[in-house]
């Protein structure tokens, strides 16, 4: 069978197809059907050829399998330094086979190849740190995923979600009404306790635009409140678009090229229609590396840079602590140990660590680092899709061991996590392991511990 | 006075008291009744897995699945759905208090009604901190129609109610809970027994006030009640005014016990609703946890003051 019903080369454009997918529970038919998917050997030659660029090409060239990338993994430290999950071994045989064999290649090897690429490297890129040449794997799987994609081997909650964003601009299948909606909800519930609280939607020329992740609307829209409440508190001149709203990439996460240019451009275009003088992204890594990092590249912006400049929630948060917008009440730091989760796409591939201290020092008394911390850090797990595919929960609870280490070795039992995606594959540690401690993301700490402005509380 | 009904069940045998009351006002009060149950607990970050809420398993949801878990309920409610006419059975994925809320608010519900105990092996309180658990607070605190909190069985049924009980502390939300339960009073002939507690445990402050005092400020609490509050009663004549001092929640009760009341109707508007700070910290918690009779909350005049100028 050339192409399946489900499982097949063609990306998801339509509500139907998308249907069809999720009613197939865990992808039980769609990866039957992929166990007969053709390889069509021609395209992914072509799509090499013409995609495969000097960076990639000559790093898969000098790689002198030197090993040095080995302890940098996760994957490798997690499953007993097995060496099949040493990333210059894990590149070599999925990339460096498809460029020797002229993309030549049958089922079994795609199989490989996608296993590989989402099951054993999260794209945290810390491998680069360590490479003498500087060859990181994790952009390079990256790169496979797109290869994957295009001959239909991708993880079935990925085609899903890559789906999502073509037809809804978003991760999850919320639309304009729903997310307009539920700014008013939020806006409604909590006024009371915050006079003067607005949810401005489509506000022209404002300060701030911010851009969110789909399952705070859908699921968690405290957190939209949360916001909502801190930069009122901080006298922000803030919106929100009624689309272009949606700041994450499962896209990405999939290797589908195409949704990915086309959810960054409908939050470039908010930026175009709206005029704000910045963005700041809510707390999440991989919305931040999708649309601010590498949008600009595949939107084809010759800058390199969002239209508007863009920050990430912490950058944000930093700035407010540091010029009084938003105070603290000493009393009410936190007085327990605390360690921070530095998510990899806006801590190491992003230069935000910094950031991240500058908040801890305002609000806890006792802030312990992991070790190795900041752009050092391991990934925490989950990284790169791998906490939503059900075919790789397994491998993924295995490399959960070395955050959960990581933490333990801090003695601390609250673990600040301003990343959607560190933030669950912790507590799923937690769940896994029973380590006995408690995670947080930003803005419901700042909430309990801020200054409100006498003018801004409730009366009675 | 009630049309629509919202009852947010763990479809669990917690809920069964509160099962008969939801089934009872359908019946008596010819209202359509929406029994909801929330299945499963979404990730923050991206994955189709949820935690389902009765099992604590991993589930990954379709619609099959959702179809399945109303055919348990409507197994569960079976006896009770027998005499129902104005049922509908759904299921939501999503964090309980917020996918009732959202419920309440799309179907502009007039009552929530909800179980207050969860079971110890409920999954929520250590996955999400105590979630479940303050399910019944968050919707009391944020939900724009009167909550009524039922974790003792029942004995009156609603129409026959004779004694209702409204706690009144002077904020803006009480006024709210004294006219839906003035409404309710007239609706159902029954004595409205309006109590205030006279806080002693904040006032004192570490020392003891002279009696003279304490009378001082009960009077003022009377005059207060009589010259706010009973005019909104407009000539209703079946009630009665208590002023007492101590801690509020153990007088509510013990007045509660003394009237035999058949429902206590109190505002819930306190702002720190941190599970870890205030899990039971609130006079309405502490209220609800030992009441024998069903407790309504009401927060916001919406529901409450459109037809309540009686």
């Amino acid at each position: 069978m050339p192409e399946g019903i489900l499982c097949n080369k063609k990306p998801v454009d339509t509500v139907d197809q998308l249907q069809a997918l999720l009613a197939d529970k865990s992808g039980k038919q769609y990866y039957e059907e992929m166990k007969q998917l053709d390889v069509n050997g021609d395209a992914l030659w072509a799509t090499l050829q013409k995609t495969l660029k000097s960076r990639l090409r000559t790093w898969l060239e000098i790689c002198a399998h030197c090993g040095m990338c080995a302890d940098s993994c996760f994957f490798y430290l997690a499953n007993g330094r097995d060496p099949e999950q040493v990333p210059s071994y894990k590149i070599q045989s999925t990339l460096g086979e498809l460029v020797r064999r002229k993309g030549q290649v049958d089922n079994a090897f795609m199989h490989y190849v996608m296993d590989t690429a989402w099951s054993k490297c999260t794209c945290c890129n810390r491998c680069a740190m360590y490479c003498p040449f500087g060859i990181d794997m994790g952009v390079m799987f990256g790169y496979v995923r797109g290869l994957c994609f295009s001959q239909g081997f991708v993880p079935w909650e990925l085609k899903i979600g890559s789906g999502m964003h073509r037809i809804y601009r978003a991760q999850m299948d919320v639309t304009t009404e729903d997310w307009v909606e539920t700014c008013g909800w939020m806006c409604e519930e909590y006024e009371e306790d915050w006079p003067g609280l607005e949810f401005p939607v489509d506000k022209p020329n404002a300060d701030i635009i911010y851009t969110v992740n789909a399952r705070e609307v859908k699921h968690y829209p405290e957190d939209l409140a949360e916001a909502a409440i801190l930069f009122h508190l901080a006298g922000e001149n803030w919106t929100v678009p009624s689309e272009g709203w949606e700041e994450t990439s499962l896209a990405m996460f999939a290797g589908d090229w195409e949704g990915c240019k086309k959810q960054v451009e409908s939050v470039y275009a908010a930026m175009d229609r709206l005029k704000p003088k910045r963005m700041v992204v809510t707390e999440c890594g991989h919305a931040y590396r999708a649309t601010v990092i590498e949008g600009p590249f595949w939107a084809g912006l010759k800058s390199g840079r969002t239209p508007v400049e863009s920050f990430h929630y912490v950058e944000w948060v930093a700035e407010a602590l540091r010029t009084g917008k938003l105070k603290i009440d000493p009393s009410k730091r936190i007085k327990e140990p605390v360690t921070y989760q530095d998510s990899c796409n806006y801590i190491r591939n992003a230069g935000l660590r910094s950031c991240a201290r500058e908040i801890m020092s305002y609000i806890a008394e006792d802030f312990r680092e992991m070790a190795p911390c900041g752009e050092h850090n391991f990934c925490c797990g989950g990284g790169g899709g791998l906490n939503g595919i059900g075919r790789y929960r397994e491998a993924r609870n295995v490399g959960l061991k070395v955050k959960r280490d990581q933490i333990l070795a801090t003695g601390a039992k609250l673990v600040v996590s301003p990343c959607h995606n560190c933030w669950d594959a912790i507590r799923d540690m937690e769940e896994i392991y029973h380590i006995g401690i408690r995670w947080s993301f930003l803005k419901p700490l700042l909430l309990k511990m801020v200054v409100v402005p006498e003018h801004l509380r409730p009366e009675e | 006075m009630f049309k629509k009904i919202l009852f947010a069940t763990t479809a669990s045998p917690v809920c069964d008291n509160a099962a008969k009351v939801a089934f009872d006002l359908e019946l008596k009060w010819d209202a359509q009744l929406i029994i909801f149950h929330v299945l499963g607990i979404p990730t923050r970050g991206f994955s189709p897995f949820v935690t389902d809420v009765r099992t604590g398993q991993d589930e990954q949801m379709d619609p099959d699945y959702i179809e399945w878990v109303k055919e348990e309920m409507r197994n569960t409610y079976g006896e009770l759905l027998k005499d129902a006419d104005r049922v509908v059975l759904e299921a939501a994925v999503g964090v309980p208090h917020r996918e009732i809320l959202r419920k309440a608010r799309e179907e502009d519900v007039d009552m929530i009604i909800m179980g207050a105990h969860t079971r110890p092996e409920d999954v929520g309180a250590s996955r999400y901190r105590s979630v479940v658990g303050s399910t019944m607070q968050k919707v009391a605190k944020a939900a724009r129609c009167p909550v009524v909190i039922i974790s003792r069985p029942c004995t009156t049924c609603w129409k026959l109610f004779s004694n209702i009980l409204v706690g009144i502390d002077f904020s803006k939300a009480s006024k709210a809970a004294f006219l839906w339960a003035a409404r309710l009073a007239k609706e159902v002939d029954a004595n409205l027994h309006i109590f205030h507690a006279l806080d002693l445990e904040i006032t004192a402050a570490g020392h003891v006030k002279a009696q003279e005092e304490i009378e001082g400020r009960i009077a003022a609490a009377r005059g207060k009640l009589e010259n706010d509050y009973l005019p909104l009663l407009k000539g209703y004549e079946k009630y009665t005014v208590q002023v007492w001092e101590g801690a509020p929640y153990v007088e509510i009760l013990k007045l509660a016990r003394e009237r035999q009341a058949d429902l206590i109707v109190m505002a819930h508007h306190t702002r720190e609703i941190d599970p870890e700070i205030a899990l039971l910290g609130s006079t309405v918690e502490q209220v609800v946890l030992r009441s024998a009779c069903p407790v309504a909350s009401v927060n916001h005049p919406d529901k409450a003051l459109d037809e309540a100028a009686i």
